[in-house]
């Protein structure tokens, strides 16, 4: 009867026991997580609504399929950084909805508006210095490049200042990196 | 954020249930010793074990069939215990294996040897000194010598690159330390020759010294990526059994008149 017994409890051990290669659960892509605080005056620590009304932002030299990204009404927005190489510049504009033309095309269009529309005003430039990490996420998701933050700079018609908040730039979407300040005149 | 799950397997439940059904009868055992105890006053008196030498030699079917089922991975396990006394098994372990993950965005190779060093603990009473039919307990220190190729990944990214970000990452050799955790039986099937199987909770020692690139496959432990890991065994043992010194002194001397 042992025998029986045993013999059966290993087959259905053996049935069962069935690997499957995993699904990948885990975000593969860096969040660079920014936050935009509005400052009623220069001296005040007291923010308004930060929300930006239609905020854009733009990867310069990108050469991706994602060029451009419309948010609503927020403050809080979630970038990326390049693995190409360890700087990388993003063109935002915090309301789009006022530009005068509707481009249909790609990327190299969308920049030529802004900086010859009405929106060029108002559009800014940011750069941002890095380093890159090349980090094993997992053996379903690969590897995936996570970065330390050095610097960041910006051109000033709607940004007053930015402040590194976290030099740490991994898929962990609950940190945020960097604070803009808007300028309290906007 | 979503919760990495780095392994999938779906026979834990049906590994517990093994678990309990093969300590159930040890327990039913030790009941009935116990039972058997309160109806007697007599003291109970240690009997000298009165076994001969016993050393096993097996090798792992359960691997060799698997083997089969799962592709780009291999695996092979060999068994050596011997009975010391007092129900009590020394055991030595050992194999190799390798695995190719083949992943659109990760590839590599790994080949391992391994060896494992522990003890087995008889839970059942035996029949006479030459039943070597039982159930056990037992536990295992598993080292293993890990050799991994290059790994080539592909990262794509689609806001500043139209073209996959490749690369390679060296391939180098590490060790991996675990612990095992062991239940099972063997019964004899005809002759020298017996069969049984274990199931065993394994437990990585080390698995911080290779997070750079935690293989997906160590022969001998599993996954790789996982820090605790379940798997089985289906052993066919060739059993050698010679007397101890004093069954032969005592076999030579006349029979007392």
């Amino acid at each position: 009867m042992i025998k029986r017994v045993m013999v059966m409890l290993a087959v259905c051990a053996a049935m069962a026991c069935n690997q499957e290669r995993q699904p990948c659960l885990t975000p593969t892509t860096a969040s660079f997580n920014i936050e935009f605080i509005h400052l009623t005056t220069d001296t005040t620590t007291v923010a308004t609504d930060t929300s930006l009304p239609s905020a854009a932002f733009i990867p310069m030299n990108g050469t991706g399929s994602s060029y451009v990204y419309f948010y609503p009404q927020q403050a809080t927005f979630t970038l990326s950084l390049s693995a190409e190489t360890d700087s990388c510049k993003w063109v935002f504009v915090p309301d789009s909805a006022n530009r005068s033309q509707q481009p249909d095309g790609n990327l190299a269009q969308w920049i030529s508006l802004l900086f010859q529309d009405s929106l060029a005003s108002q559009a800014d430039t940011m750069t941002f210095y890095y380093k890159r990490n090349l980090t094993f996420l997992s053996n379903a998701c690969g590897y995936a490049y996570f970065y330390s933050l050095d610097s960041a700079h910006s051109t000033q018609h709607n940004v007053d200042s930015l402040k590194i908040n976290n030099t740490s730039v991994t898929n962990n979407v609950n940190t945020t990196q960097l604070k803009i300040y808007i300028h309290p005149d906007y | 954020m979503s919760i990495p799950r780095s392994s999938k397997y779906i026979s834990t439940p049906i590994i517990s249930i093994l678990l309990i059904l093969a300590v159930l009868p040890a327990l039913a055992q030790n009941n009935a010793d116990t039972v058997a105890a309160t109806d007697t006053v007599k003291p109970e008196v240690k009997k000298p074990d009165k076994s001969g030498r016993h050393l096993s030699i097996g090798v792992d079917a359960y691997h060799l069939v698997y083997n089969h089922f799962v592709p780009n991975q291999s695996g092979y396990e060999f068994t050596a215990d011997y009975y010391l006394k007092n129900d009590l098994y020394v055991a030595l372990e050992g194999g190799l294996g390798s695995s190719d993950v083949t992943y659109s965005n990760l590839q590599y190779h790994t080949a391992n040897g391994f060896m494992r060093f522990g003890v087995n603990r008889s839970l059942l009473l035996r029949t006479d000194s030459a039943d070597w039919n039982n159930m056990f307990i037992g536990a295992r220190l598993a080292a293993a010598n890990v050799t991994r190729g290059n790994a080539a990944y592909t990262i794509n990214d689609s806001v500043w690159s139209n073209s996959p970000n490749t690369g390679s990452v060296a391939g180098r050799p590490f060790d991996a330390y675990w612990v095992e955790l062991l239940t099972g039986v063997r019964v004899k099937l005809v002759g020298n020759i017996s069969a049984g199987w274990n199931v065993r909770a394994k437990f990585m020692l080390n698995s911080r010294s290779f997070q750079d690139l935690a293989p997906l496959y160590i022969a001998g432990y599993g996954r790789g990526d996982k820090n605790s890991v379940f798997d089985i065994n289906f052993f066919l043992w060739y059993s050698i059994n010679w007397q101890r010194r004093w069954q032969r002194q005592h076999l030579k001397a006349p029979p007392p008149k």
